[in-house]
């Protein structure tokens, strides 16, 4: 067990220029922030009091007994059309975040296939940042009013950054707004520009977007998550899922042994009935909502009920839902509450691993990773029916949707006394994310969206 | 998949190898979009062709684990998002394997929506849940190191590929081909004269098994044929 505690940090790479005004502090180690367990009886697990030092990030030839050498092969044949080629990938944070972390693989893989990547952080002021914020939140469908003067900052940041870079590279990712104005750097450059955004724009504030779109429009293709997070555009758009790795402590496949240890610290019973769900302590992921189905539910059948995640102490609106949580909890010792510091992935693993079930009852979702990751280690998982989880549940058949308190209620109570279906359901739901969601699957989309727009380069 | 070199399985020398390829394919989002089977309709006929392999043919290989249920995204749609399981039905009903053009899919699919909602017009004009949102693949086809020169190396080929070159060989083959036939078929048919496991091949039941069982089923064909019909090669 002493080895494996110092694993328990995911695993981050930072990028080759990660120069940020703002990025001194946010790249510093984080706080200790000691777990918060609701019990007496729970004691704190060594390994989630600090986060420990970053192993490198897994080879190719890792993931063969995950998804085979066939698949590797593609992979191979994919890259060899490619060789000599190289990537830019450009983002605004380098710790920290889904697409952070996403890259923190992608740029060694790809590399690794003989498609040298670049990855560069922009840099800005707390104003900039403060803007690209307000700018996410509105492209979410948030009120904001556009300013000539906050244009002029969000330019004049992006211009710094332009002259800063080079843009000699064949493929140049973009990722989400904050760098979209680095397309003003296209006309002095031979690459394909490529806009890769990671938010849903389907419903978005718009002055921003009116502001933002001529900018996208001048990329050469754009990628979204889902199809309907998309826009019409004039250029051509392409869906790239995000991923989990299925290497990363998150993920990983973990021994019995620290599954069980994770659960007894954390005073969880594994001789009966889990249903977990791990999410940030947030309004919009419905813990609260969680905690009624699982009351309701536990009128027909024995279960705990597991609420696992963050966010609460270091922000106030999360301590807030803590307190609504701990409130609705009452004092039923079967509902566990965890406020688990970020570094604490191994942990969020073995509890997913642990539990009989895992449900997702959010009221509003980007795509959903703590979805595709449930999924991922087979557990029969009920999720609502927003942003982007109907793409990973296709109902009854990966795992079931559901629009309600009483309907989550009801699916824990079938699916706890119908395991043979909910087997069956852990077991598509793994192959589809296998099949579609996967870091391996989003490296071969990467190959072939290089390939066909290499294929369109002007002779 | 576990080695299926045997004794029994003699080396037989086919005229022509089997090169075992693979495909990969890219999805691009669409301009079209459908809130209704009215807009479902209209969409439909002039969407690309690549979008209707897409949702036909293409989604086959993406849900290729599911073993029940699951036939292609329209009726997937319709049954879920419209609330029309009668529609869900009929569209579920189109097998791809009967047809060896994507615009013959297209014309079977429009007929059934168009029938349903002559038979139900409500239906024409209720608003969904979920939009359909119409996608096109592109498709890269992809050697694999598998080349089979015999019978043996054939089945040790099936055993090792991935579930996409299966799929390319299997399914899409008709498209290539024209024919309501397939790769492996054909090749055991021409170059193996093994002529029963090509037509039982061809009868595997792609809708009630996942794309591992089609393999498993095709290597014990195989395997069988090769004990009963010694002097085949």
């Amino acid at each position: 067990m002493e080895a494996k505690k110092q694993e328990t940090l995911e695993i981050t790479e930072m990028p080759s220029e990660p120069s940020r005004q703002r990025s001194e502090s946010a790249a510093a180690a984080p706080p200790v922030k000691p777990i918060t367990p609701t019990r007496e009886r729970r004691r704190k697990p060594l390994s989630s009091q600090a986060p420990t030092a970053p192993v490198p990030p897994p080879r190719l030839a890792d993931y063969a007994s995950i998804i085979g050498n066939a698949e590797l092969d593609e992979l191979r044949f994919l890259a060899g059309d490619l060789r000599g080629k190289t990537v830019k990938m450009v983002n605004s944070t380098s710790v920290g975040g889904g697409v952070a972390e996403m890259l923190n693989r992608l740029v060694p893989l790809l590399s690794e296939l003989g498609v040298p990547t670049h990855w560069e952080v922009i840099t800005g002021g707390n104003d900039f940042f403060e803007i690209t914020k307000a700018f996410h939140n509105a492209l979410h469908g948030g009120d904001y009013h556009l300013t000539p003067e906050v244009e002029q900052i969000f330019l004049t940041y992006n211009e710094q950054n332009r002259e800063r870079m080079q843009f000699g590279e064949d493929m140049i990712v973009i990722h989400d707004p904050q760098p979209a104005a680095l397309i003003r750097a296209r006309e002095s450059t031979h690459g394909k520009w490529i806009w890769r955004c990671h938010i849903d724009l389907s419903n978005p504030n718009r002055e921003i977007w009116g502001f933002l779109r001529p900018m996208v429009e001048q990329f050469d293709a754009a990628i979204f998550s889902s199809p309907s997070f998309a826009r019409q555009l004039s250029i051509p758009q392409f869906l790239f899922f995000p991923c989990i790795d299925p290497l990363s402590e998150k993920n990983k496949d973990l021994d019995d042994s620290i599954v069980q240890k994770v659960c007894s610290d954390f005073g969880i019973d594994r001789s009966r009935p889990i249903v977990t769900q791990v999410s940030r302590f947030d309004r919009l992921k419905d813990p609260v909502g969680v905690i009624r189905a699982y009351q309701m539910a536990k009128q027909y059948v024995d279960c705990q009920l597991v609420l696992a995640g963050g966010g609460a102490s270091d922000d106030p609106e999360g301590a807030a839902v803590l307190q609504e949580v701990t409130a609705a909890a009452g004092d039923d010792p079967d509902i566990i509450v965890l406020d688990l510091p970020p570094w604490c992935a191994l942990e969020i693993n073995a509890l997913q691993r642990a539990s009989t079930i895992v449900v997702q009852k959010s009221l509003r979702e980007g795509f959903g990773l703590t979805v595709t990751e449930a999924l991922w280690k087979g557990k029969p998982t009920i999720a609502s029916a927003v942003g982007g989880i109907p793409n990973q549940i296709i109902h009854k058949l990966t795992g079931v949707l559901v629009h309600s308190v009483e309907g989550c209620a009801y699916q824990i109570r079938f699916l706890l006394t119908h395991s043979e279906f909910a087997q069956q359901l852990g077991k598509n739901g793994q192959e589809h994310v296998k099949e579609n969601f996967l870091m391996t699957t989003n490296v071969k989309r990467w190959l072939l969206l290089f390939r066909i727009l290499n294929k369109n380069q002007p002779a | 998949m576990d080695s299926v070199q045997s004794d029994k399985l003699r080396p037989r020398a086919a005229h022509k190898p089997f090169h075992f390829n693979t495909s990969a394919h890219l999805l691009r989002i669409g301009r079209e979009r459908a809130t209704n089977l009215s807009e479902l309709l209209q969409a439909l006929r002039t969407c690309s062709e690549h979008s209707v392999f897409q949702h036909t043919f293409r989604t086959l290989q993406e849900h290729h684990f599911i073993r029940e249920g699951f036939s292609n995204d329209f009726a997937h749609w319709a049954f879920s998002a419209c609330n029309e399981p009668g529609l869900a039905e009929r569209l579920a009903g189109v097998d791809v394997r009967k047809f060896t053009s994507v615009q013959a899919v297209r014309e079977q699919i429009l007929q059934i929506v168009e029938e349903y909602i002559r038979s139900n017009p409500r239906s024409r004009e209720r608003f969904v849940d979920e939009p359909f949102y119409f996608c096109a693949a592109d498709v890269v086809v992809l050697p694999t190191p598998f080349v089979a020169h015999s019978l043996s190396e054939f089945v040790d080929g099936l055993a090792h590929v991935s579930v996409h070159s299966i799929h390319h060989h299997f399914i899409e083959a008709r498209l290539r081909l024209k024919l309501t036939s397939n790769d492996f078929s054909r090749w055991l048919e021409e170059e193996t004269d093994l002529r029963e496991a090509a037509r039982r091949i061809n009868r595997i039941d792609i809708y009630t098994a996942t794309m591992e069982g089609v393999r498993r089923q095709m290597i014990h064909i195989v395997k069988n044929a090769i004990n009963q019909e010694p002097d085949g090669s």
